[in-house]
């Protein structure tokens, strides 16, 4: 066919219409994109009269100036102009393709694809293939500068009328308006001051928005395509719809907008705007206009649902009808005039289109069929209704897919009928559930976690368990270990005095002990006695555990006598030296519906609240957790969780019930992640619990890499994926997820987060045994997957309630409205179901915060801090300021009496630590928002900075530097900061014991941060234990298996072995690396005789590290001689070396004949030491040249207190008389050698002079030189080396 | 049958919910909150009291007047 040029041309261009810039923009922006190219076909069926369809695709095309249009960019902005050039129609004959259709559609889709020169090319295609004789599809693909969605209905509604007329079925239409009719409706428009009036008419209705999102959060910026999903509105609902409409003498379109509308607020907190495509062409010269002119038109929908539909319908059409009386008015301006331009800022979420004139066109006698292939741009979603209830609904949903999935965009596609279905039924929203039928079955199938569970107590299992096997280990504490029968015996005994003291079922008996064998001795006495046990954490403060006691009236308190100061007197306490040995167990069991356990958890009121567990819920909870993991007698359960932390239940009492052992943790050791790892090797743990974040502190510490064991469980807060992937890259054990509020027996939900788990989140999971996870909205209706809510919980596993708190316990143990006498708790944590039904926690819903898993009411805090008379308002808050750490930060209007600081003193009288806050903030006011609400945002962030003087001795500014590394300070921390005072807690404290380790190759030990939290007294006692440890005689350089034969890096000449660091990590922590170092670097203490006497010293030392097996030896340059000499001393005593490597050390032989070496030279030996080439600084020929240049740089000897340096100075000098006053006796076994090859140019030094020292030697070498040995380069080389000689062993 | 002036008049009211005297010949009618759907309702209920006349050239026009002096008379000429 040939080109059909437009009549008549107009040569001049034109400025684009106001409808037109925006989309002119958003295609010069991405050039490449073509998704502006709309497109659909027609599906034409029948006998198709092939010469008419082509004249009438001509004179439609003739007629149709648009279609004509180029763009290019003029002097004053972009223009428009019609091109001559005319287009071509095309005819593709696919009669002999084998799948026509497919065919067709493709090239359809390969030419939507395309991005188009505006400038140089038409803007619209025509092409018709025949499929068959029969079937035909007529494409059309037309860019949106050009046309709009009824604009295309109009070309194509033209193509039918001509065909109508040139195969006489229909008469002659009438022509086509001249496209010069756009630029005079845009020219009126623009000189109307109704223009004026719409743009303030807008400002006034749109003022307050809200953040404007959809369904999905995200930047919603339209790609190069979208995703689709459509099907047919099922016809009852059509029906209804149209029912509907005429009861409320509305336009069905409206209807359908609104309650579309209700639909997607329902994912945006009951709040949104949706867009609303506009004709803009009613009344205008450009009705029949083939033309861009539409507009979307923002419309917020905040439906009243317990408003009559009819009322709440009628009110959103009549605000419809307002918006498209002003709806000429652009949005792109709107949006403008709004401030809305920029970043993720819009004016309208999802569209609704609702296309009542989409309907197939009329060719005479052909059967049509519709196709939309695509409208524009999809920035977010786009829902699209196209034909009228007496045709028929299709019901498009068209999504950006960098915010939605497949999985999204099908179940709105599902769902949506199913709620309107739903609400064109329902008297209003509010009984309209959002999830549909299908979802709300499917959630019922996760839930259908009915199991058998024996109806008794938790003390009856653990006494059949300890009948059972009595001989087996129950329970271990350091080095004491106590069989079944022993434990049986002394709870059996306590049990019997607790009974005696009148403790029984339905009593209570509190306990308070640090973690010892007493206390889960305790735990099952008291349940052995039919009472419930109340445990206290010992640390609390003594009104705090006053206030409890009162509350909870326990009949005794088990405590031990040196926690007795915590108790007021009168207190009943029965403590550990009291407790009786022998006794047999009263027959007063408990019932299954009895308590077990009332554990106290943070209340809102300023009250703690306790939570009272009884029998049956906790023993469905352990039976799962044994069945479910296999849990059985061949393990060993490290109990670290304080008692006072529901978590600790399961660690106490799972392994009495299915014959494991329990491991006691001694008290403080689950804050130390050596102390931790070093417990699991010991005693061979094979289960064990982490909150999340100590897990993550505890994946960073040097001792916790290449840990195997059975399975590792996390709850307490949030399990992230970052968490569950360096735990797989870092240990081998199966990690768990789990989750429950002490309110649910310890945990409710489950998720493996295996090595292979991709999820991000990390799913909370599925529920337990007898356990229901509801995902409700705030009016209790079921939520779909993907829509947050509130979790609830349901099943035998809730608590009783809480402790003499009826009004609490109705509050949040509510009537399960879906089934009928059972109850559900409401968790008061958010969280989303995904497609699979798996439960993903979202964070708290109330004002509770977590932090480090101990769950925090902010009301608690705030209420203590009204009771110390110090403030007039407060308000706490849980702030991430910095780096993602929660810490909580309190906001006060002071009293007079206030002074800066003084909260946090008064506060600790009552509160536990980790309720104190990290900052206070002092206020005139708290800042309100227009409505009177407390305005969270205007709180100002605190600055954790502390005033005085700067950080002056190189400890003091390495700690100010890792105080400001670990507390994201904005700048180094001062000499008296106070580490806690500046939002630090005990995880940040392990945190930066970990750094000051790495910086200078001792751990300080936790201990040290809490003991002395102001930098300059840290700085001095780390200086100190410096003196003290650092410079004794053996120096644990690098922590690791402790039943594994450690090693042992002898000194250089300087005496110290801190510069083994490097090479001492790469060995651990498959073994403990001990540095040996000199005894003289105490400047009181005398030197050695000789270098055997040295070595003899030494060996005490050793030998009462290693008792028995292999002593491994490693010793660069001088610690070389001394290791084969200690090799030679343990033969002398019947003891084995086992690997001796001597590090570029060479025999005495070598040294006694040369001359003494000046005493500047035997200095520079120091350089050697530090790590320097003493040859690359020759200039450095006295003492205090030495000293300044060690000074200035950045190593630990620099960094030396004077003293030290003088003792080094002086075993520099010494050791030299030392090794020329040895004479070397031969060693058993083999002696490795390990060369530095880049040295020794030009004398003839090399392994084989200790042939006469050893039984063998063995020759290696590196290419490195002397000093640069201990070098991380050349650790890296050796280290593997001796590694593999050491695994012989 | 014939449509009238009056009888569109009423029609219009009607479906904006007026008083038909508020409906004046030169009023704009998108103004008084005709919109295309309702445009549309009126046609098909005209089209079935016998006037041939076309959608978009009632959407061209923005007035009664113009509607029926436009549109309506030269329809019911033929």
């Amino acid at each position: 066919m040939a080109a059909v040029a437009p009549a008549p041309v107009a040569a001049r261009a034109h400025k684009l219409t106001e409808a037109q810039e925006g989309l002119w923009y958003a295609q010069a922006l991405d050039p490449a994109n073509p998704i502006l190219n709309t497109g659909q076909y027609l599906d034409l069926r029948g006998p198709l009269d092939l010469p008419a369809m082509r004249e009438a695709l001509a004179r439609t095309i003739a007629e149709s100036q648009a279609l004509h249009l180029r763009f290019r960019m003029g002097e004053d902005g972009p223009e428009q102009f019609l091109s001559p050039q005319g287009i071509t129609p095309r005819i593709v004959d696919l009669r002999a393709h084998p799948d026509p259709e497919a065919e067709a559609l493709a090239r359809m889709r390969a030419d939507s694809d395309r991005p188009l020169d505006l400038s140089a090319e038409p803007l619209a295609a025509f092409t018709l293939f025949i499929l068959s004789p029969d079937r035909h599809l007529l494409y059309e693909r037309i860019h949106h500068l050009a046309i709009d969605g009824y604009g295309m209905v109009l070309v194509t509604n033209r193509i039918g009328e001509h065909y109508g007329t040139l195969t006489g079925a229909g008469p002659v239409p009438m022509p086509l308006p001249p496209y010069q009719r756009a630029h005079d409706e845009n020219d009126a428009w623009l000189a109307s001051d109704r223009r004026a009036q719409a743009a303030e008419w807008w400002r006034a209705a749109m003022a307050d928005l809200p953040e404007v999102t959809g369904p999905n959060p995200g930047r919603a910026v339209s790609g190069h395509r979208f995703i689709r999903e459509s099907r047919w509105l099922p016809a009852d609902i059509a029906a209804s719809l149209e029912q509907v409409a005429t009861r409320c003498k509305l336009g069905w379109p409206d209807v359908l907008t609104a309650l579309t509308g209700a639909y997607l607020a329902r994912w945006t907190g009951g709040d949104c705007v949706i867009g609303i495509p506009f004709m803009a062409r009613m009344g205008r010269k450009i009705a029949r206009l083939p033309c861009m002119a539409m507009n979307v038109l923002p419309h917020r929908i905040r439906p009243d649902e317990d408003m009559p539909l009819d009322d709440w319908l009628a009110l959103e059409a009549a605000t419809l009808r307002e918006e498209r009386r002003h709806g000429l008015y652009r949005s792109e301006y709107l949006r403008r005039d709004l401030g809305l331009v920029g970043g993720s800022r819009r004016l309208y979420g999802p569209l609704v289109n609702v296309q009542p004139f989409d309907r197939a066109p009329v060719f005479a006698g052909l059967t049509v069929g519709l196709h939309i292939l695509g409208a524009g741009a999809v920035d977010d979603l786009t829902l699209t209704f196209r034909g009228d209830p007496q045709s028929g609904i299709l019901f498009e949903v068209d999504a950006n897919p960098a915010l939605y999935t497949a999985h999204d965009i099908a179940g709105h596609s599902a769902r949506l009928p199913e709620f309107l279905r739903a609400a064109l039924a329902a008297p209003s929203l509010a009984t309209v559930p959002t999830a549909s039928p299908a979802e709300i079955a499917a959630t019922e199938q996760v839930n259908a976690t009915a199991h058998p569970v024996p109806d008794t107590t938790l003390t009856a299992l653990i006494e059949a368990q300890m009948q059972a096997t009595p001989d087996a280990p129950a329970l271990s504490h350091g080095d004491q270990t106590l069989s079944f029968a022993d434990l049986d015996r002394r709870s059996a005994a306590l049990a019997a005095k607790l009974s005696a003291l009148g403790a029984g079922p339905g009593g209570i008996v509190a306990v308070a002990l640090e973690r010892s064998l007493e206390l889960p001795i305790a735990l099952l006495a008291i349940l052995r006695a039919g009472a419930a046990y109340l445990p206290l954490d010992p640390d609390h403060p003594a009104e705090r555990i006053a206030r409890i006691l009162s509350r909870a009236q326990p009949a005794v308190v088990l405590s031990a006598p040196d926690l007795a100061a915590l108790f007021a007197p009168g207190t009943p306490l029965l403590t550990t030296p009291d407790w009786p040995t022998t006794g047999a167990a009263p027959a007063t069991p408990a019932a299954p519906d009895d308590l077990a356990y009332v554990i106290f958890t943070s209340g809102s009121t300023g009250e703690p609240k306790g939570v009272m567990v009884e029998h049956r819920a906790i023993v469905n909870r352990l039976l799962w957790m044994g069945a479910h993991y296999g849990i059985d007698a061949s393990d060993r359960i490290l109990q670290k969780t304080p008692a006072s932390f529901d978590v600790s239940v399961w660690e106490f009492f799972l392994p009495m019930i299915v014959g494991a052992e329990l491991v006691m943790a001694p008290p403080g050791a689950h804050r130390d992640p050596a102390a931790i790892a070093a417990l699991i090797r010991r005693h061979a743990i094979t289960t064990l619990h982490f909150v999340p974040s100590m897990l993550s502190a505890f994946l960073a510490a040097p001792a916790s890499g290449g840990l195997a064991l059975r399975r590792v469980f996390c709850s307490g807060e949030e399990l992230t994926a970052d968490h569950r992937d360096r735990f797989h890259q870092r240990i081998t054990a199966e990690l768990h997820n789990l989750y429950g509020p002490t309110e649910a027996a310890v945990d409710v939900s489950y998720w493996p987060a295996a090595p292979d788990d991709t999820a991000n989140p990390v799913p909370i999971g599925w529920p337990v045994w007898n356990t229901v996870l509801e995902v409700l909205d705030d009016r209790m209706r079921p939520l779909p997957p993907g829509l947050a809510g509130n979790l609830y919980l349901g099943g035998v596993q809730l608590a009783r309630g809480y402790l003499g708190r009826d009004d609490l316990t109705a509050e949040r143990f509510i009537p399960d409205p879906h089934r009928p006498g059972q109850r559900l708790y409401a968790a008061g944590d958010l969280a989303r179901r995904r497609p699979d039904g798996a439960v993903v926690y979202l964070g708290r819903s109330d004002h509770q915060v977590k932090i480090r898993g101990l769950r925090i009411e902010l009301g608690e805090i705030e209420a203590a801090i009204m009771a110390t008379g110090l403030a007039r308002e407060t308000v706490v808050l849980a702030r991430e300021d910095n780096g993602g750490e929660k810490r909580l930060v309190a906001y006060l209007v002071p009293k007079a009496d206030y002074a800066q600081g003084a909260l946090a003193a008064k506060l600790a009288d009552t509160l536990p630590a980790y309720m104190v806050p990290s900052a206070e903030i002092a206020l005139s006011a708290l800042p309100v928002t227009s409505n009177g609400k407390l305005d969270r945002k205007a709180l100002p962030a605190p600055e954790f900075r502390a005033g005085g003087r700067a950080a002056e001795t190189a400890t003091e500014q390495l700690l100010a530097r890792l105080f400001a590394e670990v507390l994201h300070l904005p700048r180094p921390a001062t000499a008296e900061a106070d580490f806690f005072a500046l939002g630090g807690d005990s995880l940040s404290a392990v945190r930066l014991t970990l750094r000051i380790g790495q910086e200078t190759g001792r751990d300080p030990g936790l201990g040290t941060i809490f003991e002395h939290p102001v930098l300059s007294a840290m700085a001095a006692a780390i200086e100190a234990h410096a003196q003290d440890d650092g410079l004794g005689p053996l120096i644990l350089l690098a922590d690791g298996d402790p039943d594994a034969a450690p090693l042992f890096l002898i000194h250089p000449a300087g005496g110290i072995s801190w510069g083994y660091r490097h090479l001492a990590r790469l060995i651990a922590p498959a073994r403990r690396v001990w540095g040996v170092q000199h005894p003289g670097l105490d400047p009181q203490t005398a030197l050695p005789e000789n270098l055997d006497a040295l070595a003899r010293e030494y060996m005490q030392h050793i030998l009462r590290l290693v008792p028995d097996g292999p002593v491994h030896l490693v010793g660069w340059s001088v610690g070389g001689i001394i290791a084969q000499a200690l090799a030679v001393e343990l033969a002398a005593v019947g003891r084995k070396a086992g690997l001796v490597a001597l590090l570029d050390s060479y025999p005495a032989d070598a040294w006694r004949n040369e001359p003494d070496p000046d005493p500047v030279a035997a200095l520079r030996a120091l350089l050697a030491i530090a790590g320097h080439d003493p040859n690359a600084h020759l200039d450095l020929d006295s003492r205090e040249k030495v000293v300044a240049f060690l000074r200035a740089g950045e190593t630990t000897l620099g960094a030396l207190p004077d003293p030290v340096l003088d003792g080094i100075t002086r075993l520099v000098t010494d050791t030299n008389r030392l090794v020329r006053g040895h004479y070397h006796r031969p060693m058993p076994g083999r002696l490795t050698h390990i060369r530095a090859a880049l040295d020794h140019a030009g004398e003839n030094l090399g392994a084989d002079m200790w042939q006469p020292y050893a039984g063998e030697v063995e020759a290696l070498a590196v290419p490195f030189l002397h000093p640069q040995m201990t070098s991380p380069e050349a650790s890296a080389m050796i280290a593997p080396e001796l590694v593999r000689r050491l695994d012989r062993y | 049958m014939t449509l009238t002036l009056e009888q569109m008049r009423k029609d219009i009211a009607e479906l904006i919910e007026l008083d038909p005297s508020e409906v004046r010949d030169d009023d704009v009618l998108p103004d008084l909150g005709l919109d295309s759907l309702r445009l549309m309702r009126l046609v098909l209920a005209w089209e079935e009291a016998g006037l041939t006349a076309d959608f978009g050239l009632f959407a061209e026009y923005s007035t009664l007047g113009e509607w029926w002096r436009e549109v309506v008379l030269p329809a019911q000429a033929v």
